[in-house]
């Protein structure tokens, strides 16, 4: 199942003249992202100099780069990608695989038709294999703005809480003990894994969009939505399986924004990552344009019914180190 | 006091001044956003369960516990009874600690066993047990036409499994008890 997956994934791609790239996995610096946690690695030349590096987390600044330097095309990469210190197992691997891809001049919502289509794309491919497929990922996506559901599972406006005083006090507010240096993100899943993510995709897959500037990430501000960025992500069963933007193409901005996760990584005590200048210089120069990241191990899980990533690894790191 | 890497099945944790076990829980990090681990917890004295969900890095009050090698007995009732190889003491252990792992016990496997206060709160099985397969179907000509390429058997502690089809009664198999599934021929 899971190669023909993979195939129909890139067959979906291919049809709508998507160019397939390759983007290095061997970096000179990491993603800034506090709470992704890059591999170390040492590599040499003929020489035997030692160059000091790391395995990438994820393509998007490759990627990003080659948008900027004018590919003039829509884009998708199918790769590897490494993170240190998640659990081997249940829901992570050391080494997962990914599907990331760029739509030029669309915006967030043009990913979200694209991820409803994959799947329905992939499950018809698969039920000409004779093999079963939920009902559910045949459908069209429940989708959901993040402000509805704090109406919903906390019974509050979220746009009077989109800054990290107001947040602070609604913390406090529902009983928890935050620290007066945690972050608006820090503050703001203190209360939504709490009350509100145990209930998303439960009996089918949903959308999660709009989510407060101060987690932009590497999304642009909205401009329809003031106080959000154009970020959403996707549930299947209670798992995050995806993570869209529209991307960022303010290089002065990003330049900030990464200066504060850099800042935030300090603050938490983690590996030091020099900013990817050639990075913020690319962003310069992106074309205004879209991109989704999916976890294939996830999307094999969804349709196998599987909730262990270890039951469509061949060789799961649990199974390598640890029996 | 430790943080949510100290989290692991079977470990004591204090919450709001009841302690609770953990009976299973599960590492989640959504890259872009926060790290957590999702928790379902027993209390220790109702034997209540629950969920807790714990943001990575944040301060969980770990209890120590003792770990003991404990060798499984027999069953005696409600209860399972164990032999402390240390002390030849033996442990009565009732069947809502050990859950679901109650099927892989077979006489005279070794267990870890968490204490607390001298009382059982959790058990944990080797991650491979070897079992005999006392029934096993022969193997029909034809069986893997239809993709068919397993078979159910029964083990000597009545644990049924599906193995491959070349097993064949009297053998030694091992098991993974964290999946249930076939783990290849014993080498003993």
């Amino acid at each position: 199942m899971r190669s023909h997956i993979v195939r129909l994934i890139r067959e979906f791609f291919w049809d709508q003249n998507f160019l397939e790239v390759e983007t290095p996995h061997i970096l000179k610096t990491a993603g800034q992202e506090p709470n992704i946690q890059a591999m170390h690695i040492t590599i040499h030349n003929e020489h035997h100099e030692p160059f000091y590096g790391y395995l990438h987390t994820y393509p998007e600044y490759a990627m990003k780069k080659l948008l900027a330097a004018g590919f003039g095309n829509n884009i998708f990469s199918i790769c590897k990608s490494f993170r240190d210190h998640e659990s081997f197992g249940g829901t992570h691997n050391p080494e997962f695989t990914m599907i990331e891809w760029y739509r030029l001049d669309h915006d967030f919502f043009a990913l979200m038709d694209d991820m409803e289509r994959m799947f329905q794309y992939i499950a018809q491919g698969l039920k000409i294999k004779n093999f079963d497929v939920p009902s559910s990922l045949e459908k069209l996506w429940k989708r959901t703005h993040m402000r509805d559901l704090w109406r919903e599972y906390v019974g509050i406006e979220l746009d009077n809480y989109l800054d990290v005083s107001s947040m602070y006090e609604l913390c406090v507010e529902k009983g928890f003990r935050p620290n007066k240096e945690e972050s608006y993100e820090e503050l703001f899943y203190r209360i939504f894994l709490d009350a509100i993510e145990p209930n998303l995709g439960v009996d089918e897959p949903q959308i999660i969009y709009y989510y407060p500037a101060l987690m932009a990430s590497l999304s642009k501000r909205s401009t329809k939505e003031p106080g959000y960025a154009e970020r959403f992500e996707s549930y299947i069963d209670g798992v995050e399986i995806a993570n869209g933007f529209t991307e960022l193409t303010d290089a002065q901005e990003q330049l900030e924004r990464l200066k504060e996760d850099k800042n935030e990584r300090a603050r938490l005590g983690l590996d030091d990552y020099e900013i990817d200048k050639d990075f913020v210089e690319a962003v310069e120069h992106l074309p205004a344009c879209t991109g989704n990241s999916m976890g294939i191990d996830r999307i094999v899980q969804a349709f196998a019914g599987c909730k262990n990533i270890n039951d469509v690894l061949a060789l799961p790191a649990s199974e390598i180190f640890q029996s | 006091m430790g943080d949510t890497t100290d989290i692991r099945k079977g470990a004591v944790i204090r919450h709001n001044n009841e302690l609770y076990v953990v009976t299973s829980c599960q590492f989640v990090n959504p890259g872009k956003g926060q790290a957590f681990t999702k928790t379902k917890l027993k209390n220790i004295s109702s034997g209540k369960g629950t969920e807790m969900t714990y943001k990575s890095g944040e301060n969980v009050d770990v209890v120590e516990v003792q770990r003991q090698n404990i060798q499984f007995l027999y069953k005696n009732g409600e209860f399972f009874s164990f032999m402390n190889t240390d002390s030849y003491e033996t442990l009565d252990v009732s069947s809502d600690i050990i859950g679901d792992d109650t099927k892989y016990l077979k006489e005279g496997i070794m267990v870890i066993a968490s204490l607390y206060e001298g009382n059982v709160v959790a058990i944990q099985l080797p991650k491979k047990i070897v079992y005999k397969v006392i029934t096993a179907p022969p193997a029909v000509k034809g069986d893997t036409a239809g993709g068919n390429v397993t078979k159910e058997v029964e083990l000597d502690n009545g644990l049924k499994i599906h193995v491959p089809i070349f097993i064949k009664e009297g053998e030694e198999i091992l098991v993974n008890t964290e999946t249930g599934e076939y783990g290849g021929r014993s080498a003993e």
